[in-house]
């Protein structure tokens, strides 16, 4: 009978075995990789091949400036002080109009002639300062009363772009700064400076308008235009700037990757004023440091590879 | 049962037809039979899919996946469901038992899907079911090869989707065709904010603007004189000039036109994937989805017919180029167990004839076959089984044992016939025969039978691959018993009979020389044996210690690994990757493959296209490597040496995680949604940063348990947000309401769909959207601006604080329930006492916040209740095989004495492995199965005939001697047949051989020492096992 449990025993055995020992299917290359990627936290080592290869740019940290821009927008408004409004001194009919609109007029110089209801006698009207005829109500055989502009004329030489300052923005827009002021799209621009910001903000619109004077000689600003603005709030000097590119983010942290003997490691930093490009490092960058510029999300990506090894993502 | 010879004889016009009509009703189903190159061994499942543009993984999760997992609740049938909420996308598995029709299953999802749409929220997308086929349904990848160059990805993607997608799903069979790569093309309204600003107008103005110019109508008809005439009015937008000139607002009479405020231009819409080739660039690709059920081959057959057509069809210089199909594989697969198949019958007749010393007999003999495959076609059409690896590897493993029953039958017949002098009639003569070895066959057979029983109960993934196995076997083996019984006494009736006169004369009682020579180098050795009886029990005792000895150092391990003949290389990158990021790193891993001498192509697809087939995030790149031929290779490799000299010439890719992996594997593998290691212990409850820390405090202490091994928490998070929280302090001075923000910010960012545009039948969205450089950095979105009720333009900065944050990288849920996956290994240890103890510290060591819960499961849960289900089958089994042996000796001793070549048999299959390098496995556990049934037939038929002897009055050693002499033939010629029939499948080097191959060695190497038994240490120990009647019945 101990035959019969030897048999048992066996059969039972060979499919125990058989069944119950399966070794996990873990790609014999997964745990090689891993082993490696220990071996990184010393620095993770990459040969010139593979740094050409991935793209990966290697720079210079050093002192630097930062500039900071606002995005504004706004219209091209005539000076008020330079515009006048003309309006005839006695109610009475047009005898002739000298002058049209878009017409540039000195003082002093006749812009049309009124027979006068009153006297009956005629008077002529005349330009009170140089500029450019920018509204005309007023034609000939017309009876015109006393209370209509019958021509604005405007000194358009200099002309005012009024931005609108956001709420957020106002701290950071003062007298004085440069702003550079372009028209749409087009590339069409010109610097001033910031000569004005209004103290009080628009009940409706919630926005402050900050001016800056333009030359317009030329006559390209023209009143009414809409203008988009960038105006430069801040520029300091910094002892550490990067690119910005080269800031990575590993457990909720800045990093920056630096060359350290032969491999790359993280560095934690802290960050200071940025802009579009660049950053200033307030700590962990020494300048003269080398640092990756491009293509540190690799090194990120090696850094964490352990952790992303294991769940595939579905 | 006797009489079953004397009906065969008496019928044998009968008979003959009868068989001729199986054969024919085999051949019949055999041509209908679907062909696959595997088992299919996808589970019964559901799949739905929603895409939600844009949208993160919280809010799909809340709005999509959670609305259709709880209709789905209750379904009849239904196993579990599964979810991830992925970023735009939400999958939603629903398993069902297995063997749930799939279109009832289809049905049923259907009819809640229904009730799931009302639920979701109206523009978070419409849950789709996945296409009707299973893992295995991937028939056909290909890409678009545009040699002139001139055509834009764009291009590329309207051809595939609106040209060949079409004509290739007219295809029988070919359920869904799937594109990805390039770009769907798009009217794309770009807007510069400023603009916007300077005309006072509003985004949204914008896309309700478009939507109103863009219409057709029909109004009724008229009747004009005698005739109807239908009216209809057309102001449908079709081309980017009908955009532009679209009039967004009139002021003083002055219209504003859509091209002042926008540029409209043709562009590609956001995509979750990219494809790649040749590390060049990006193509555009397409996958072909058969339909489940449908014959892959012939379906195969006709797409690349269709690919010719389609060919012709498509514009100068651009042509298809198919870069995977699983034609290759189930055409080698196929042609690996056919070759095996023919090479294993030419041996077994070479064997026949050998031992048999003419034709005639070999024929009756050999015709066992064809009948046995014929029948075995019958049964796999009424069971559904498709002619793949396995089914046609059982026939194969069957090959030898198909013809054991009518090798008993007709070597009696053949063997009577010499000893015979008088003038019996020969048909008299079969009848004796046939009526001596019936009952031994058939319960020989019903015990092959009868030890697949195990087999039959495996589960899940081992249970449809080894199951076909299984039934073909059974079938076969059924099929040689009806063909041993019935057709063998007729035919052998039929074709022996003129031989034994031309013989009778010279050759009377004469054996053929190479059963003589074995005879004569026997005799000594059996008398030797049954003399020194205790020398049999010392050979016996010695072979069963080696095995003791080799047994422990034989390694194991699952299921080897189907070798498909295709190699992909799949690259991990980091979750948080960027699309152009990780089709960067692609290329650059495509351009370092295609260094490689042997490789030909690489074409590579990152993430996902249309949905359907593949779930994959942005970071996932899997690269089909498609080689030379085998002649401009360095030397002749296998898949596994190939890989690794591709591994080790790829190198180390830094940043990205590499891994070689398989078409069908991985589909597979994916539906499956495999833990693949032994534990997974599940966390589940409802915050995902409690899981997540939790998961983690867990993984910390099982880690310091003993025999943990690679505790690995799910990463679940990964993903970068850039999360914009509405203040609603802020919004209320304005008067704003959150939607009228968050509506811009979906429209300025995200892009909003306005319509379409019609080309014929292709229709392709008009998206308005920002300009890039006004939405693309968190600054530039601080900058959009909002307008308040009365018209005031206010940032979106100023309305809402927008911050950088680590979000979820998808949400798993199970049975409704987030969950988080803790996976582990466990070495040196049993996994029972692993879960105990851990189950322990867990208790101790970690609070859970109400409403979470651990369950342990993985592939241990799966073992342990396969283990269970054996312990109970494996003696349920056993104690069939003894009764049955009991029934045809009526003697316990007997039984006893033919279950002894279980262990010796065990033996030699241990070896085998221990020899050729293998391992215990579960095809190797199956060779063993087939092994026993096969070590105890030997046995009955020279137990049977010694009991027989007995019977006739010979001495007890007389008889062993006498009765081994005369069985050494057929005991000799069924163990060489069975193993010479299995020797192809041994060395075959084909596709699926690494299956066969374990198999094959157990049954060749546990032959040879069971046969050993049998022929020697049998007849030695018959004496203290044979049965006392034997005197009385004198």
């Amino acid at each position: 009978m101990k035959i019969i449990g030897l048999i048992l025993m066996s059969f039972l055995l060979v499919f125990v075995a058989g069944c119950s020992d399966n070794q996990p299917k873990s790609e014999t290359i997964q745990s090689e990789e891993h082993n490696e990627a220990e071996e990184h936290t010393e620095g993770i080592k990459l040969s010139d091949e593979v740094l050409q290869e991935f793209g990966i740019e290697v720079k210079e940290a050093g002192p630097g400036v930062i500039k900071n821009h606002i995005d504004l927008t706004g219209e091209i408004k005539a000076e008020p002080s330079k515009i006048s409004h003309i309006v005839p001194r006695f109610a009475g009919i047009v005898q002739h109009v000298n002058k049209t609109v878009g017409e540039r007029v000195s003082k002093g110089e006749v812009l049309a002639v009124i027979e006068s209801n009153e006297s009956l006698t005629t008077y002529e009207v005349t330009s009170l300062i140089d500029g450019t005829i920018i509204e005309m109500h007023m034609t000939q055989g017309e009876l015109i009363g006393t209370e209509a502009h019958a021509f604005t004329i405007a000194d358009l030489d200099k002309v005012w772009a009024i931005l609108s300052v956001y709420q957020k923005d106002i701290n950071k827009i003062k007298v004085g700064q440069n702003a550079k002021v372009s028209i749409g799209s087009i590339d069409n621009d010109e610097i001033g400076k910031i000569s004005y910001l209004s103290p009080i903000v628009d009940e409706k619109t919630r926005t402050a308008s900050a001016r800056v004077i333009l030359n317009n000689r030329s006559g390209k600003w023209r009143p009414g235009m809409f203008i988009t603005a960038k105006a430069y709030v801040s520029e300091s000097k910094a002892q550490v700037v990067i690119e910005k590119t080269a800031l990575q983010s590993i457990d909720d942290g800045p990093v920056v990757f630096v060359k350290d003997g032969e491999g790359f490691v993280p560095k934690s930093v802290k960050v200071g004023k940025e802009n579009d490009d660049n950053v200033e490092i307030l700590t962990g960058l020494k300048p003269g440091q080398q640092y990756v510029a491009k293509g540190a999300f690799t090194l990120k990506a090696e850094v964490l590879k352990e952790s992303f090894g294991g769940g595939h993502g579905h | 049962m006797k009489n079953i010879i004397d009906f065969a004889l008496k019928n044998r016009l009968l008979i003959i037809v009868l068989g001729l009509i199986i054969m024919v009703a085999g051949y019949l189903s055999y041509k209908n039979l679907p062909v696959d190159a595997f088992p299919d061994v996808s589970p019964s499942l559901v799949q739905v899919f929603t895409t939600t543009e844009g949208l993160a993984p919280e809010e799909v999760e809340k709005y999509v996946t959670y609305p259709v997992e709880v209709t789905m609740n209750g379904l009849p049938n239904l196993k579990t469901i599964r979810s991830v909420s992925n970023f735009g996308l939400s999958v939603v598995n629903i398993y069902f038992q297995d063997g749930t029709d799939i279109y009832f299953a289809r049905q049923l999802v259907n009819e809640r899907l229904t009730e799931a749409r009302e639920q979701i929220p109206e523009g978070f997308g419409d849950p789709q079911m996945g296409p009707i086929s299973t893992g295995m349904g991937l028939i056909l990848f290909y890409y678009l090869d545009d040699t002139t160059g001139k055509y834009t990805l764009e291009e590329l993607r309207s051809i595939q989707d609106w040209l060949i997608k079409f004509q290739l799903q007219t295809v029988s069979g070919v359920t869904e065709v799937l594109g990805i790569g390039g770009y769907e093309k798009q009217f794309q309204v770009v807007v510069d904010p400023n603009t916007l600003l300077r005309y006072d107008v509003t985004i949204n103005d914008l896309v309700e603007k478009i939507k109103a110019n863009n219409l057709n109508v029909g109004a009724q008809f008229i009747e004009k004189d005698a005739e109807e005439f239908v009216v209809r009015s057309v102001g449908l937008t079709q081309t980017i000039e009908d955009l532009n000139n679209i009039i967004i607002k009139s002021e003083y009479g002055t219209p504003i036109y859509l091209a002042q405020l926008a540029d409209v231009k043709i562009g590609g819409a956001v995509r979750r994937g990219v494809q790649t080739q040749g590390g060049i660039g990006e193509v555009v690709s397409g996958m072909v989805v058969k339909l489940y059920g449908a014959n892959s081959s012939t379906v195969i057959g006709r797409v690349e017919q269709k690919l010719k057509e389609i060919n012709k069809m498509l514009p100068e210089g651009v042509k298809i180029v198919p870069y995977y199909e699983q034609k290759s594989l189930v055409q080698s697969a196929v042609t690996t167990v056919t070759d095996a198949l023919w090479q294993g019958i030419i041996l077994v007749i070479i064997i026949l004839v050998l031992f048999m010393g003419s034709l005639r007999p070999s024929v009756v003999v050999a015709l066992s076959i064809p009948f046995s495959i014929l029948f075995a076609f019958i049964g796999m059409s009424y069971f559904d089984i498709s002619i793949n690896l396995m089914s046609f590897g059982g026939l194969a493993i069957a090959i030898g044992m198909m013809v054991d029953a009518s090798i008993v039958l007709v070597e009696n017949v053949d063997r009577i016939k010499r000893e015979t002098t008088t003038e019996e009639s020969f048909i008299h003569i079969v009848s004796r025969a046939g009526k001596e070895v019936v009952q031994p066959i058939t319960f020989a057979i019903a015990i092959i039978i009868v030890v697949f029983i195990p087999l039959f109960t495996l589960q899940g993934v081992e249970g449809k691959t080894f199951g076909p196995l299984a039934y073909t076997i059974t079938f076969a083996m059924l099929g040689s018993l009806i063909f041993a019984v019935l057709l063998a006494p007729v035919l052998s009736s039929f074709l022996m009979k003129g031989k034994k006169k031309g013989s009778e004369s010279n050759q009377e009682k004469k054996e053929i020389w190479i059963v003589r020579k074995l005879q004569k180098g026997y005799e000594p050795i059996v008398k030797f044996f049954i003399n020194q009886r205790i020398a049999a029990v010392i050979l016996a005792a010695i072979i069963l210690i080696f095995g003791g000895i080799v047994f422990p150092k034989l390694g194991s391990e699952f299921t080897p690994t189907l070798q498909e003949g295709t190699l992909v290389l799949r690259m991990s990158m980091a979750p948080s990757i960027s699309l152009t990021e990780s089709t960067r790193l692609t290329l650059i891993a495509e351009r370092r493959l295609m260094k490689i001498r042997e490789v030909a192509n690489v074409v590579t697809r990152i993430g996902r296209g249309e949905v359907g087939a593949h779930t994959d995030p942005i970071n996932s790149a899997e690269m089909y490597i498609i080689l030379k031929p085998k002649d401009e290779w360095r030397r002749d490799m296998t898949q596994t040496e190939l890989e690794e000299i591709i591994r080790a010439e790829f190198g180390e890719m830094p940043g990205a995680l590499t891994n070689f992996t398989q078409p069908i594997q991985m589909t597979v593998d994916e539906l499956l949604e495999g833990v693949r290691a032994e534990l997974a212990i599940k966390l589940f409850g409802d915050d995902l940063d409690k899981l997540k820390s939790k998961a983690e405090e867990i993984a910390s202490v099982i880690r310091k348990v003993k025999g943990a091994e690679d505790i690995q928490v799910d990463q679940v998070s990964g993903t970068p947000q850039l999360r914009i929280v509405v203040n609603r302090h802020d919004i209320a001075r304005y008067g704003v309401n959150v939607e009228d923000v968050q509506q811009v910010i979906r429209t300025a960012v995200g892009g909003e769909s306005a319509g379409q545009i019609f080309e014929g039948v292709k229709r392709f969205d008009i998206l308005v959207r920002f300009e890039p450089e006004f939405r693309t950095t968190p600054e530039a979105i601080g900058q959009i601006l909002i307008q308040a009720p009365d018209g005031t333009n206010i940032p979106l900065s100023q309305l809402a604080s927008i911050e950088e944050v680590v979000g979820p990288r998808q949400i798993t849920r199970e049975n409704n329930q987030r969950f988080i996956t803790i996976q582990a290994n466990v070495s040196g240890r049993d996994i029972g006492s692993f879960v105990e103890e851990g189950q322990k510290v867990i208790d101790e060591n970690i609070k859970l916040p109400p409403g979470y819960l651990v369950t342990w499961g993985g592939q241990f849960k799966l073992q342990q209740e396969a283990n269970a289900r054996f312990a109970v089958v494996i003696p349920i089994t056993l104690l069939l095989i003894f009764l049955l042996l009991f029934f045809n000796f009526g003697s316990v001793k007997n039984s006893l004495l033919i279950l002894l070549n279980i262990p010796l048999a065990l033996v030699g299959g241990v070896v085998g492995l221990w020899l050729t390098g293998q391992n215990l496995s579960v095809p190797s556990s199956v060779g063993f199965i087939a092994l026993f049934g096969i070590a105890l037939e030997n046995g009955m038929i020279l137990v049977t005939y010694f009991n027989q002897l007995l019977r006739e009055g010979e001495s007890l050693d007389e008889a062993s001697i006498k009765g081994a002499m005369l069985r050494v033939r057929p005991v000799l010629m069924t163990a060489l047949t069975t193993a010479l029939g299995l020797i192809p499948l041994l060395f075959a080097a084909g596709t699926g051989s690494e299956v066969q191959r374990p198999l094959a060695t157990v049954v060749i190497g546990g032959l040879f020492t069971s046969t050993i038994l049998t022929l020697l240490v049998l007849p030695a120990l018959y004496k203290w096992f044979s049965v006392k009647i034997a005197a009385s019945e004198m």
